[in-house]
């Protein structure tokens, strides 16, 4: 399934949240992340299941202004390199 | 409940040199012993009112001995270790008090892991507990010592306790460590208080101890709930200035100056996240201490 990302298997995140931050604990790595509300309502949408980044800009494409709709690919893509960045997602090709 | 206080200064030195002082600190019993006069002097001088544990258990043992050979008459020093482990270099001899109260510090935060143990003063008062988390520098001590001189209660100057289930803090009210500038300022500010007498050229400078209120220690057992987390800042001259942290930020502070956050895993972030889901935090820039204990005076006393 190439282009779709997924939480890592096993992998528990405890959140806490207060206004629009919020604090994610993994699990697997014992990390504390700060997150902003963007970043996630991503990993809320993937806790459910794996989901490709088309799919991810169309469920989130309603919660903003037509006018960024355009914006709203890259900074998806842009939140997902960060989050995998941090271990909290893979994406389903990458190398082993 | 036999006190350190009812045995007289013979009877607590055959203690330390022999079976051991079976001393409770907060939730802890600790089993010192020792040859060291500085240390027995210490000992009376700070911990008289509190309890002597008899029941032969104690959760740390701690040895603290003059060194031997022609270290006992040439720059003499004392040596610690811990249930055999020797851990830290000596110290001169008549470093053996604030030694002890390191060493104290090290038991607590190396191995209490049924607390989250944040670095941090706490403090209460109208049973809303001030937890001041701080680097060394910051005014921390001083801004205890002081708080705990003006009729607040002292519950630690160094470690927070927060109990991983009820996230609430169990009091380890121990004399105040005060170094360098803050032992001057603070013998000004409480001069009825007792202090030990400095002990100088430690690794910390000068080191003297403040001696916690008799109340403090009555009410050990009693744990109070987080109202604040206020991260202070000395700067002389400074205009006295309290800006609110928002939560998350203050979440991920205060892990920082946990001791064991990584070590207590999902429970240490369920327990630190329902502290700061009810309480507020701020940072907090001071230079007259009257002018801090008036503010705080003000938020202890105002409606819930």
């Amino acid at each position: 399934m190439p282009g779709f990302w997924r939480i890592a298997p096993g992998q528990q995140l405890a959140a806490r949240g207060w206004n629009d931050e919020f604090v994610l604990y993994n699990n697997l790595s014992g990390d504390t992340h700060l997150l902003d509300g963007d970043s996630t309502a991503l990993l809320a949408h993937l806790q459910a299941g794996p989901a490709s980044l088309e799919a991810l800009v169309a469920t989130f494409a309603g919660d903003i202004d037509p006018d960024d709709a355009a914006a709203l690919p890259g900074t998806i893509a842009s939140l997902l390199d960060q989050l995998a960045g941090l271990y909290l997602i893979e994406s389903l090709d990458a190398p082993c | 409940m036999l006190t350190v206080s009812a045995l007289t200064r013979k009877e607590i030195a055959a203690r330390l040199a022999g079976p051991g002082l079976y001393l409770r600190t907060g939730p802890f019993t600790n089993c010192i012993r020792s040859d060291s006069r500085f240390l027995l002097d210490g000992i009376c001088q700070m911990y008289g009112a509190y309890a002597i544990d008899e029941s032969g258990f104690a959760d740390f043992h701690l040895n603290l001995h003059r060194a031997t050979g022609w270290r006992r008459w040439i720059r003499p020093q004392v040596r610690f270790d811990n249930d055999g482990e020797a851990p830290f270099e000596p110290m001169p001899a008549n470093h053996a008090f604030p030694m002890l109260e390191w060493m104290l510090n090290w038991c607590v935060s190396g191995s209490a892991n049924s607390y989250l143990i944040i670095h941090a003063a706490v403090v209460e008062k109208n049973g809303r507990a001030m937890v001041l988390p701080a680097p060394p520098g910051s005014g921390k001590s001083t801004l205890c010592a002081a708080l705990a001189s003006r009729g607040w209660r002292l519950l630690s100057d160094e470690l927070t306790l927060i109990g991983l289930d009820n996230h609430l803090i169990t009091p380890l009210a121990r004399p105040v460590s005060l170094k360098n500038a803050s032992i001057p300022v603070m013998k000004a500010y409480a001069p009825d208080a007792q202090f030990t007498v400095p002990a100088r050229d430690t690794s910390k400078g000068t080191v003297a101890h403040l001696k916690a209120s008799d109340d403090s220690v009555a009410r050990s057992a009693e744990a109070a709930r987080v109202a604040w987390v206020v991260f202070p800042r000395y700067r002389a001259g400074a205009p006295l200035a309290l800006v609110p942290i928002p939560p998350a930020r203050a979440f991920m502070r205060v892990a920082e100056n946990a001791f064991n956050y990584s070590l207590t895993g999902a429970r240490g972030f369920q327990a630190l996240g329902g502290v700061i889901d009810g309480c507020s935090s701020y940072d907090f820039t001071y230079s007259n201490l009257d002018e801090a204990i008036a503010l705080f005076d003000g938020m202890a006393g105002a409606p819930q």
